[in-house]
């Protein structure tokens, strides 16, 4: 019961937070509707039992991507939303009507499988065709790993540890690259045959 | 009220997924195409999560974990292209035409 009303309340949350980033013409505001977004996904996968990654999306996402976004809008100083209206109304009707194809079909295919009786975590009803049973994250929990966290990590530290190896390399990749792309071509002069193209800003 | 079946999430994530595709189809803006790119990662995690818990395996969680990491690395190295280009254009129009030429 308490599940449901929350799953219910942060899909709405989320559903229509993405809606108006989609719809804003401020910048600033769809960048906020995204923190809003973000902070109710993490309340779904509280209710997914995935509490450290609940944790992740608020500190990693909300906390430091949306800032990002919001540190660059300022910055450029787009805010005023002048150019970003959508293209023609053809072009719209038309991306609409793929959304709702792609929407359709996936609900369909979801529809039937995982909507039974039997797809409800926790619950005793046996599948019956091609219906999918949920077998929930608590039953293979170890008795004092609460938030799952061994869980996850224990998976992360045997099988997938070159890709996390690798994951460090990526992040050491971006730092790198970051700092190259924001490094300012106009304080030594031997930097002077660069192309700089015409600055409009 | 009953309790909500697993596939009501994977729901979800379609129709979340569906709404950054359209806003990347329609929006002409270059960062709104990156926030609405957010949210198709998003939804893309919250699948990846959801069949975590339908089969109890830490499998779908540690996915998340790498989407999370790539997903800020990309949107790191995006935006600084992003602040160049728009210090060289002065727009961040996709529509504009050769807004990547040199």
């Amino acid at each position: 019961m308490g599940e449901t009303i929350a799953f219910l309340v942060f899909a709405g949350i989320a559903l229509g937070a993405a809606v108006a980033v989609v719809a804003m013409r401020n910048l600033v505001h769809a960048a906020l509707m995204l923190v809003i977004h973000l902070l109710a996904v993490a309340g779904l996968y509280l209710g997914l039992e995935s509490q450290f990654l609940a944790v992740i999306q608020v500190l990693v996402y909300a906390g430091a991507i949306v800032v990002l976004f919001l540190f660059v809008i300022m910055l450029l100083g787009v805010d005023r939303d002048d150019l970003l209206v959508a293209q023609g109304r053809r072009a719209v009707a038309g991306a609409v009507a793929v959304g709702l194809v792609l929407a359709g079909a996936l609900t369909f295919a979801f529809v039937g499988p995982y909507t039974g009786e039997a797809s409800v975590c926790g619950s005793d009803v046996a599948p019956t065709g091609t219906e999918q049973s949920c077998a929930g994250i608590a039953p293979v929990l170890d008795a004092d790993d609460d938030a799952g966290v061994a869980f996850l990590g224990r998976r992360l530290f045997t099988r997938y540890t070159l890709a996390f190896e690798l994951s460090a390399v990526l992040l050491t990749v971006a730092t790198i690259g970051a700092v190259v792309l924001a490094r300012r071509r106009d304080l030594s002069p031997e930097d002077e045959d660069l192309p700089t193209g015409e600055v409009t800003a | 009220m009953t309790a909500i079946p697993i596939g009501a999430h994977l729901i979800l994530a379609a129709l979340i997924f569906t709404v950054g595709l359209v806003g990347v189809l329609i929006r002409r803006n270059l960062i709104v195409l990156f926030m609405c790119v957010e949210l198709m990662l998003n939804a893309v995690n919250l699948t990846l999560v959801a069949a975590s818990r339908i089969w109890g395996a830490a499998d779908g969680q540690v996915f998340t974990f790498f989407i999370i990491v790539v997903a800020a690395a990309e949107v790191v190295v995006g935006l600084a292209i992003l602040v160049n280009l728009f210090f060289r254009r002065g727009t961040v129009d996709v529509d504009v035409p050769s807004l990547l030429r040199s």
